[in-house]
């Protein structure tokens, strides 16, 4: 699919922590092998109970809107033909306590409401570094 | 209460909008240490620590050098975020002279943004792939203070019922507040609430009217011990108590449930109630860092001063507008409508009101209280006692 802020914008840029959420095309969240817990963004160790045993789990792929913002004041050139354009902060299901950035795509920026159930969608760019395939996740109303 | 280190100077550049300065950063810093010390009635080769924060440009051997300091016994700059340290400035110079390191500290904080690039102008993230650290927002256009700050406030507002009046409250005080202050950039330029709600949206809830300014300018207090202070001519203001620091887990713009949404202020009003012995309302005047009119509205709950039901009544009906306000409350008209010198304006504005020399000045000021940032983390605040 091609990118809600256009093909052109700014891209991850990607380091290990953050390869698996940005180039899987499922929702990747680290997960702690010893305790359970849940941790977004993914760092070297465990926040609660300080292990090193960390893995990715895929997610459901489903989510709620936490809350969202219309924006109105292009911060970027690319951005003057794309606002106004919905940020939202989305609750993963599968994963407790974690929240990720993103936009609510597909739909009337006007339409987008806190609570409203979203399902992950994919954008397909590449990194111009490494040339690795990246399918960045964003998320779409569930009717 | 504390009081073993004093504020005995402040001083100020003029305030410029942004790029207006015909000065450099440097020499606005200097201009602004050197009518600090006039203010204190100290030497400049007196002054023997600096400190600033927010990624200051302005190195603390350049001013030392360049202004003439017999030596420096004291530089530093706190870790993290920006705005969020303005009153850790003077957390940091309290430990400094009452632990006896150096004996005059000064801290400062300058800014050019026709020299360099305004702070929120998203400039230098126009390259292809974004900065570790960064690629979880910039991707999705998440880019400024504002836009991260909107989301925490779009979902509190939503949490509790407030409107967008208590934001307008907000920034009409700020502005109503600088009709009385020369130095205000904004001075000559009274606010509506029919202007704010006309004003063109930034990222909603924020209005133009709701964010902080852009300027040019800088600002600086000296600090000493009340012993040192006998010596000198003005009235020495003591620092009464200091916080600095955040809660488990905040994660920072990460938004992640356990603080979603949240200011991350609770522990640094109750680390000041406490270390000061005080509750909020013995507060007699308040500047709080208004990066946005939002975070100020939810910071004023998470420090106690109101409950989220309650803050609409609370800062509207100009119950913050004035000297004889209910709460005296951003009296030079702070970031929003003074000048944004990333909140170190506000420190001095604090001191001149226990001084009784505000253009906004309320009566009878005991403690006098100075927030920094709400929203990042670390926040900080400095309470200001009776003057000696």
């Amino acid at each position: 699919m091609s990118r809600y802020l256009g093909d052109d914008f700014i891209l991850p840029g990607l380091t290990p922590n953050n390869t698996p959420f940005f180039t899987a095309g499922s929702i990747q969240i680290q997960f702690c092998d010893d305790c359970g817990h849940a941790q977004h963004p993914p760092d070297d160790l465990c926040y609660a109970c300080q292990g090193r045993n960390l893995s990715f789990r895929t997610c459901p792929g489903t989510g709620r809107v936490e809350s969202c913002a219309r924006v109105h004041h292009p911060l970027h050139p690319a951005l003057r033909e794309r606002v106004p354009y919905v940020i939202a902060i989305v609750s993963v299901d599968g994963a407790p306590g974690v929240n990720v950035q993103g936009n609510v795509v597909h739909c009337d920026a006007n339409s987008v409401r806190i609570g409203q159930k979203v399902r992950a969608v994919y954008e397909e760019a590449v990194d111009p570094h490494s040339g690795t395939k990246l399918l960045i996740p964003q998320w779409e109303p569930v009717d | 209460m504390h009081g073993r280190a004093v504020v005995v100077g402040v001083g100020e550049s003029a305030y410029y909008k942004h790029g207006g300065s015909p000065d450099t950063e440097f020499q606005l810093a200097c201009t602004a240490i050197r009518n600090a010390a006039d203010d204190a009635g100290l030497e400049l080769r007196q002054l023997d620590g600096l400190i600033s924060y927010m990624d200051n440009r302005n190195s603390p051997l350049r001013i030392a050098d360049a202004l003439g300091f017999e030596e420096l016994r004291w530089s530093s700059t706190p870790w993290a975020g920006g705005g969020n340290n303005s009153s850790a400035t003077m957390h940091l110079a309290d430990a400094a002279v009452s632990g006896g390191h150096a004996n005059y500290v000064v801290a400062f904080r300058a800014l050019a943004q026709g020299q360099f690039q305004r702070l929120g102008s998203g400039a230098g993230l126009m390259a292809g792939t974004a900065p570790e650290g960064l690629s979880w927002g910039l991707p999705y256009g998440l880019m400024s203070p504002a836009q991260e700050c909107a989301l925490q406030t779009n979902r509190w507002m939503h949490d509790h019922g407030v409107s967008q009046e208590a934001l307008a409250s907000v920034s009409l005080a700020c502005y109503a507040n600088a009709q009385r202050n020369p130095r205000a950039v904004r001075y000559g330029r009274p606010l509506t609430r029919e202007d704010y709600h006309a004003s063109r949206w930034i990222v909603e809830p924020f209005h133009l009217f709701d964010c902080c300014m852009e300027n040019d300018g800088a600002a600086a207090l000296i600090i000493t011990t009340p012993e040192r202070a006998k010596d000198l001519p003005g009235k020495a203001v003591p620092i009464v108590a200091t916080a600095q620091g955040k809660g488990p887990e905040i994660g920072l713009t990460t938004f992640q449930q356990r603080w979603f949404p949240g200011m991350y202020y609770e522990n640094v009003g109750r680390i000041l109630w406490e270390r000061a012995g005080v509750k909020p309302a013995d507060i007699d005047v308040l500047q709080m860092y208004e990066n946005f009119t939002g975070p100020v509205v939810m910071a004023l709950c998470e420090m106690g001063f109101c409950e989220p039901a309650d803050v609409e009544a609370f800062v509207g009906d100009g119950r913050l507008e004035g000297p004889d306000a209910a709460l005296p409350f951003n009296t030079s008209g702070g970031n929003i409508a003074e000048a944004y010198i990333h909140g170190l304006e506000m420190v001095v504005e604090a001191v001149r009101q226990v001084r009784g020399e505000s253009t906004c000045q309320a009566k009878n000021v005991e403690l006098s209280l100075a927030v920094g940032g709400p929203g990042y983390a670390p926040g900080s605040a400095v309470l200001f006692g009776p003057a000696i």
